[in-house]
């Protein structure tokens, strides 16, 4: 009886087994930090904000990694320091996260690595450019496939010193550049680079000064410049200083052979355009490329498909007609973790805590020509002073004609012959 | 210290005067308000931006500059007496912590208000006014408008307060505020026509504003600290005192970003506000009551 009962319950138990539905792969909560609101969301954040929603929800669409659906837990860092490093505990710690993601100012990163740094946790970064993030912190756990703040300062002087002969008609050394940022990591660290190049090249550095990007007032500083006579001005900023900058130069009457910009609110070229027209014509800016300007011949097979879809969902999900560089930022590192990391995370080193993320990035080897932004990647190794930093990224110039984004540095990616200096009537033209 | 005193110099110290037109009209509302109704108004700033953000639509809508400018005022001097009469009555008679507290409270509100409303995009009217050029000096001509209406503004605060009934009556009222009511003065009235008055001032200066700086929900930040600290050293609720308080501010922001870096000469500006403020903690013009 006994015995026919247990046969009974072990027939039951094994039936039970297999109806029950399979165990569901755990889900990869990825805590995305972004600024939705406050100054910098205009400035390029809620645009890499929406292209690292694209990545997520292209991969879910394929079933996720591995079996594993993405689930995205976005915070609004409101453009306050205060309030990144407040969500990214939260997200951490509250609603536990498996790593974070995101991270628009290099105000807000610079801190957060760390802090994510020392309590063992993951990180991926994707916009912010600070060389400051990783320079001697040799950080674990914290990567960057994105450009860092020294290649920006080296692309804006390397391409004027390449043109100065042909182009300004001068010898590099005769030269005059002024270099103006905003007073955060991101603008020191870019006029960091662009003064070492720069006189490294020979340049004649005729002014430098740092700002605060909430001022009421840069006419001082318009002043000076007028006093210096540059040649070239490098400047790195955000909005709403840029604008300003570019108001009252004009106001008083401030010229320059070329403008060069560094990213941030030189990358929203539409809302230039808007606000000051035809003035912002021929203005320069450095960032990585947006990918939808590379020649998909270049690029591995399938990539110039894949940003495609990126630049129709981007369109379609805000309306705008072009689509800002940040868009690409976003989309494509969120797609090399996605796509390259998190899979031989799983696959390789058995799941994805930060442990496993961290050997599966280390062991990142993508080519050039391997992403949709152009460059490969690969991080510069424990102990080395940029450890955790993309060493294969690279930024471009490019150079806004009649409201179109050309490239018109490296010479190997160009698609225009660079208008400079400025023609005559063009409102800051000498 | 890059101190040259060449005609670029005299450029930046006439700057700053243009600023201080703005800076001191700023101050002119803010300071009103404290010296009829004894509020601090925190959110003063977002009433600003509210203004900007009118003037802003009413001018893409189709109308003429002056109309649009003509609306924001009138907006925000509603938005004024609304504040008065919906936040600051309730708490009128409770301790002044509850009445920052509040106002503070509205000044989240508006900004969040906004960010929903209009969106994180920097707007702007598109107008340029070009500039005034004299010898190798060059002014704008916004900065010089804004100066002018500024000073109108103050000379016309100026005449109400002195040659009307009524404004001799916030005037009465403001030195004091147990008498007046005993002797048949509604001063219910009074505040809500303070309230309006003020943020009417708000209203001409976003008028003025949106000439010269983007809008966005967050530019109260931009120029809220640099207004209080104006009104505390001209001696909170005085408004004399703010006034020449703004031209000595914007004289240290211009002077001092001309001989050093942009970044000291806001520094050096607040570092005499600190000093003024120890050595006359009332503010220049405030009376030790």
């Amino acid at each position: 009886m006994l015995r026919a009962l247990s046969a009974g319950s072990a027939g039951a138990l094994l039936a039970l087994l297999l109806a029950a539905p399979l165990p569901a792969a755990a889900d990869v909560k990825i805590g995305v930090i972004y600024d939705q609101t406050g100054p910098f969301a205009a400035g390029g954040s809620k645009a890499a904000a929406i292209g690292n929603k694209i990545a997520i929800d292209m991969i879910n669409e394929k079933g996720g990694v591995g079996g594993h659906k993405i689930i995205a837990v976005e915070a609004d860092a409101q453009s306050k320091t205060d309030v990144a490093i407040n969500e990214a505990e939260r997200l951490l710690n509250d609603a536990k996260v498996d790593l974070l993601m995101g991270v628009y100012s290099s105000a807000h990163c610079v801190p957060m690595a760390a802090k994510v740094d020392a309590a063992k946790k993951f990180m991926w970064a994707n916009v912010c450019v600070a060389s400051a993030v990783f320079k001697d912190k040799n950080l674990q756990y914290v990567f960057r496939p994105q450009v860092h703040s020294d290649q920006f300062g080296e692309a804006s002087c390397s391409f004027i010193a390449e043109n100065a002969k042909a182009k300004l008609k001068k010898d590099v050394k005769g030269i005059k550049v002024a270099i103006i940022h905003e007073d955060g990591p991101y603008g020191v660290g870019v006029a960091m680079g662009n003064e070492a190049k720069c006189k490294e090249l020979g340049m004649q550095i005729v002014h430098k000064e740092g700002y605060a990007a909430t001022s009421t007032d840069l006419s001082a500083l318009v002043t000076k410049l007028r006093r210096a006579q540059p040649d070239v001005i490098l400047h790195t900023g955000y909005n709403p200083d840029i604008t300003l900058f570019l108001r009252q130069a004009k106001e008083a009457g401030l010229k320059w052979s070329a403008l060069i910009g560094h990213g941030a609110g030189y990358g929203q070229i539409d809302k230039l355009i808007e606000t000051f027209k035809d003035d912002v014509n021929l203005v320069y800016n450095v960032d990585p490329v947006a990918a939808q300007l590379l020649d998909a011949k270049s690029l591995k097979p399938g990539l110039g498909d894949l940003t495609a879809e990126m630049v129709k969902r981007y369109k379609a999900a805000t309306g705008a007609s072009q689509v800002p560089p940040h868009a690409s930022m976003g989309f494509n590192q969120a797609w090399i973790f996605l796509s390259d990391v998190l899979p031989r995370a799983i696959k390789k080193h058995g799941g994805f805590d930060p442990e496993a993320l961290r050997k599966a990035a280390l062991e990142t080897d993508i080519p050039e020509g391997g992403t949709v932004q152009g460059y490969g990647v690969k991080f510069f190794p424990p102990g080395h002073k940029m450890a955790g930093q993309n060493e294969r990224s690279s930024p471009v110039v490019m150079q806004y004609i009649k409201g179109e984004t050309k490239i018109a540095w490296p010479n190997a990616l160009r698609t225009i012959d660079p208008v400079l200096p400025l023609p005559p009537g063009h409102a800051y033209a000498r | 210290m890059d101190c040259q005193l060449d005609i670029f110099f005299l450029e930046a110290v006439v700057n700053g005067l243009l600023l201080a037109g703005l800076l001191a009209l700023l101050a002119l509302g803010l300071n009103l308000i404290f010296g009829v109704i004894d509020v601090v108004w925190i959110c003063y700033a977002e009433l600003v931006m509210v203004g900007m953000y009118g003037i802003n639509y009413a001018y893409k809508g189709g109308m003429p500059f002056l109309v649009a400018a003509l609306f924001g005022i009138v907006l925000v001097a509603i938005a004024g007496a609304l504040l008065h009469f919906l936040v600051i009555r309730p708490v009128l008679e409770t301790p002044p912590i509850n009445q920052l507290l509040v106002t503070g409270g509205v000044l989240f509100l508006l900004q969040a208000a906004a960010t929903m409303a209009f969106g994180i995009e920097f707007k702007n009217l598109g107008i340029r006014l070009g500039s005034l050029n004299i010898i190798d000096m060059s002014f704008s001509w916004s900065r010089i408008l804004a100066f002018l209406f500024a000073l109108a503004g103050m000379l016309a605060l100026w005449l109400f307060l002195s040659r009307t009934f009524i404004g001799t009556a916030i005037r009465a009222i403001s030195q004091d505020r147990q008498i007046m009511p005993l002797m048949g003065v509604d001063s219910r009235k009074l505040y809500l026509v303070t309230s309006a008055i003020g943020g009417g001032l708000a209203g001409l200066a976003a008028a003025l504003m949106v000439l010269q700086y983007d809008i966005y929900p967050q530019i109260g930040l931009q120029f809220g600290p640099l207004i209080f600290m104006i009104c505390v050293l001209g001696g909170l609720g005085n408004m004399i005192g703010g006034f020449v308080a703004a031209f000595i501010i914007s004289q240290f922001i211009a002077v001092g970003s001309s001989c050093f870096h942009t970044e000291w000469g806001y520094a050096v500006a607040f570092l005499f506000f600190m000093v003024a403020i120890f050595i006359r903690p009332q503010g220049l013009f405030g009376s030790r009551t």
